[in-house]
């Protein structure tokens, strides 16, 4: 045995926020938005069936799809997306359901949690490890993800539908939004 | 949504790297210790320190050279790099790619320290947010940075650019190759499973692939020089979904074989028809004996791109309902019916490579929203003479 010393190859960020980011309080009166992409048409038919009943509890819903990430496009999508978040007092960022769209819903989310308003992160289980890992490593350890099932683009629209009903409720508990929000405000 | 073109980012970094002040603080390295790196204890014996490297999550499970102090301050004795440089910020770890953390890794692979500049024109190339590293390392797709060299570097490291240049030759290239791999593994932090989804990996995942284009075999100019006017070394990045062989045995003519070559672009499950990005590049190499036989009738490369192009198509109702309507939907179907496998004839990125013996062109689909790259290799030039090129570059007269 020949003991030595070696260089690490490593490198880490050590940026980090732990916060979760202040909860959403009741939603009456607040513009929540929607961040969809162009992948998941069961993340559309979710955030369809959540719009009506956020409408239902009081407030606005508005929308803003993602695109492409590089390119002229990719700067201009950074700049609309920085526009949307500055209309908005909730983000719901989705939807975190493969490789590369889980790190393009995380790094949007990272970006409407440090503008400071509530976010919240959709993921669905076989990628809520690696979402929460991309949040470390974006430096906002602490970012909310609610957690859908998975898989759920490959299944038809009344068992997504069924999906949508089973976990809206949690996604007001994750946001910060749920029955001790309302008992607060009443 | 309409057909959206390709177009990199306006803040841009210059394709030209200024040009290096030749520096040398010998063997013992400098008189600061410039090496910030942990030093850890480790059995220095090969076949130990790949186990521990493997343990430690350094590894790829191939041999490696244990990065010792002395080998990393050699390599950089070598260049003309202080190692604190930081060369870019790599995703999803978003950790600082510095110098000596490419040393480290260089020197873990094997690669030669002559190939210092290769390397970090490479990593700025991947850095660079149009080439979007961060999709590229976490996609569930097999997505690699390839690599094209170009000037007379080829040749000094040795790059493959004639048989078996996409993988199999025995070269320093494989070494080069994989020290990026390492880098993009232990800066970067894609491991698979982890911080990567990709459901099957590519074997280029792990060798990397970096490919020369055979200049003196070309009728067109080299690469770099056509996307973006640097003439000499320099290196364009591609993410690259794996590389797939097309077989001609039967074209005579430059368009004939540019048919086939075009059509076989089109299989519809490659990622430049899907809907979930909204464009794709593809990079073709085309063997020197095609190359000749295409440029009889078309000296200029635009249009063979254009030629290429116009038979990478495929008619709409060939596509299955769902995929059909979402490209609809994204106003990707074109008046003619087609949908093209890339918004435009340049987005057929073409290269002259290969054996002599022909009959087969090489293509490589893209994954998407990463966007090919193309980065001048710093020259390393006397102080004197990088004074002066600054004092030039800088003057307003």
């Amino acid at each position: 045995m020949a003991l030595g010393k070696v260089l690490s190859p490593t490198a880490y960020s050590t940026r980090d926020n732990a916060s979760p980011g202040p909860d959403a309080g009741v939603l009456a009166g607040k513009r929540i938005g929607i961040r969809v992409d162009i992948i998941w048409r069961a993340w559309d038919w979710i955030s369809e069936n959540w719009e009506a009943r956020l409408r239902a509890e009081g407030a606005e819903v508005s929308y803003w799809r993602s695109v492409g990430r590089s390119g002229a496009e990719g700067e201009q999508q950074a700049r609309d997306l920085a526009e949307w978040l500055g209309t908005i007092d909730i983000a719901i960022v989705g939807l975190a359901n493969c490789g590369s769209c889980t790190g393009w819903t995380i790094r949007d989310a990272i970006t409407a949690a440090n503008t400071g308003i509530p976010t919240v992160a959709i993921a669905t289980k076989n990628f809520e490890d690696f979402a929460h890992l991309l949040a470390a490593r974006g430096g906002r350890s602490g970012l909310r993800i609610h957690v859908l099932p998975y898989p759920l683009n490959e299944r038809e629209r009344d068992t997504v539908e069924d999906a949508a009903n089973a976990h809206y409720q949690g996604l007001l508990d994750v946001l910060g939004a749920g029955q001790s929000a309302k008992r607060d405000a009443a | 949504m309409s057909i959206i073109p390709i177009s990199p980012a306006r803040a841009k970094a210059p394709p030209v790297p200024q040009p290096l002040a030749s520096r040398d603080c010998g063997p013992a390295g400098c008189e600061v210790d410039w090496l910030a790196s942990e030093r850890v204890e480790a059995d220095l014996d090969i076949e130990a320190f790949t186990r521990f490297s493997l343990q430690q999550g350094w590894g790829d499970g191939l041999p490696l050279i244990p990065p010792t102090e002395g080998r990393v301050r050699q390599f950089l004795a070598d260049n003309h790099r202080y190692p604190d440089e930081i060369i870019g910020i790599l995703p999803p770890s978003n950790a600082e790619c510095t110098v000596e953390k490419i040393a480290v890794n260089a020197v873990m692979a094997g690669a030669s320290s002559a190939a210092l500049e290769l390397i970090i024109a490479a990593i700025q190339s991947i850095a660079d947010t149009d080439f979007e590293l961060y999709g590229v390392n976490t996609t569930t797709a097999s997505v690699f940075p390839a690599f094209v060299v170009n000037g007379p570097v080829r040749h000094e490291l040795d790059i493959p650019m004639a048989y078996g240049c996409l993988g199999g030759v025995a070269t320093q290239a494989n070494a080069i190759g994989r020290a990026i791999r390492l880098i993009i593994r232990n800066v970067g932090g894609q491991v698979p499973g982890e911080s990567s989804q990709t459901t099957f990996g590519s074997p280029a995942r792990l060798g990397g692939l970096v490919v020369a284009e055979w200049e003196e075999k070309s009728p067109w100019a080299p690469l770099a020089e056509r996307r973006v006017g640097v003439r000499g070394d320099a290196v364009t990045s591609f993410g690259a979904m794996g590389t797939m062989n097309i077989l001609d045995t039967t074209s005579q003519k430059g368009d004939e074989f540019l048919e086939m070559i075009g059509k076989s672009l089109t299989y519809v499950g490659n990622n430049c028809y899907s809907p979930a990005v909204p464009f794709g590049e593809v990079l073709v190499g085309i063997n020197p004996i095609c190359a000749a036989i295409i440029a009889e009738t078309m000296p200029d490369i635009a249009d063979v791109q254009e030629c290429l192009w116009r038979h990478a198509a495929v008619d709409a109702r060939f596509l299955q309902a769902l995929h059909r309507e979402q490209l609809e939907a994204q106003d990707r179907v074109r008046a003619d019916g087609k949908v093209y496998v890339t918004p435009e004839p340049k987005d057929l990125i073409l290269f002259v490579a290969g054996g002599l013996g022909g009959l087969h062109a090489a293509a490589l689909h893209s994954f998407g929203t990463s966007l090919s790259q193309t980065h001048g290799i710093a020259q390393i030039v006397p102080a004197q003479q990088a004074a002066e090129y600054r004092q030039q570059a800088t003057s307003p007269w």
